[in-house]
């Protein structure tokens, strides 16, 4: 399988930050993004979906350690 | 200030000379005589300068002027052929690096066998990634080829060769590496090779690359260090920057480089 072309490329990212905005506007509801996520998924290759829907797990996360509002989960008391 | 931490000392050396000295010169007599003078003046006399008293103040001064000054001399002769002899090691070692490490053995995207040798007298900047990647590499390569379009902007400025070099040997083969670095810059080379080759090449640069799963369309994502390589017209390694460098920075550096370098080879 042949490595997308700049235009396809250039095509998916635009999808991705199409569904990634609606995510934004609806507080992560993906419910709420169908349509753009149909269409993120008919851009980009498989693996890059995956990848990217891992990173903007990585980057929210960022953003909130960041901000100073992680908290660490509490260590589980063995028993 | 050679001369100030010397002189004590040398001053120190010569005043055990003395006493022997002016014993040897008025005949054995000297400690006598001198007593003699001694008891005849009153004890507020202050001639001093009838008394013998070996050289004046002007010669000792002479004396200790001349002895620091080649103490010094010989100290500063000995420091600079050290360091000559340093730097001469240097050279020689820089020299060997230029000429064997980092070496490969590699295609380009044109088919033509390319080593390190081929990119001497010219400064390169380097980038390894693949081009099934999502988003980093393509990233990272318009920022490469940024720094190259400010660069060739500027008259004056010897040319910089922009290089991509695959960690996915596997699926970028030459003709794969021919249509994805066209979309970056005409004089961008894509280079690729066996998996050995690619491995060689990697290890030499340190850049760790670790292919994941394959899903169901035979697709997979390959995890890679991340730095571009600026590589002197000697083909040694001079500098890397990370992603968080913008190209305004890179450019700055690499003018910087430009500016200080002096080639090591003949």
């Amino acid at each position: 399988m042949a490595a997308p072309s700049m235009k396809e490329r250039q095509a998916c990212w635009g999808a991705r930050d199409e569904y990634w905005k609606c995510l934004d506007e609806n507080t992560e509801d993906a419910s709420q993004c169908k349509k753009l996520r149909s269409s993120f998924e008919s851009s980009c290759p498989q693996q890059w979906i995956k990848y990217f829907d891992k990173r903007r797990d990585y980057l929210k996360f960022k953003e909130k350690f960041e901000a100073g509002q992680f908290q660490p989960s509490k260590p589980t008391v063995k028993s | 200030m050679l001369l100030l931490v010397l002189a004590p000392k040398a001053w120190h050396r010569l005043s055990h000379l003395k006493p022997p000295a002016l014993v040897w010169t008025p005949g054995g007599k000297a400690g006598h005589v001198r007593c003699r003078l001694l008891s005849r003046q009153g004890p507020g006399d202050t001639g001093r300068q009838s008394r013998p008293q070996g050289p004046g103040l002007g010669t000792r001064l002479l004396i200790t002027a001349l002895f620091g000054a080649g103490l010094g001399g010989a100290w500063l002769a000995a420091r600079a052929e050290k360091e000559q002899r340093r730097q001469q090691q240097r050279t020689e070692a820089l020299r060997q690096a230029a000429v064997g490490q980092g070496d490969f053995s590699l295609l380009d995207h044109q088919g033509q066998a390319r080593c390190k040798a081929d990119f001497r007298g010219q400064w390169v900047l380097m980038y390894f990634g693949f081009t099934h990647c999502p988003d980093i590499c393509p990233d990272e390569l318009e920022k490469l080829v940024q720094v190259v379009r400010k660069l060739e902007a500027e008259p004056g400025l010897p040319p910089v060769q922009p290089v991509f070099i695959t960690v996915d040997p596997e699926r970028d083969t030459v003709a794969a590496m021919a249509r994805y670095v066209q979309d970056f810059h005409p004089r961008l080379l894509g280079l690729t090779g066996s998996a050995e080759q690619v491995a060689q090449v990697s290890r030499s640069y340190r850049v760790y690359y670790s292919a994941g799963p394959k899903d169901e369309d035979q697709d997979y994502i390959v995890d890679h260090s991340i730095a571009i390589y600026l590589l002197s017209p000697d083909g040694l390694f001079t500098d890397y920057y990370s992603r968080a460098r913008s190209a305004e920075q890179i450019a700055d550096s690499v003018r910087r480089h430009m500016a200080a370098f002096r080639s090591v080879l003949h």
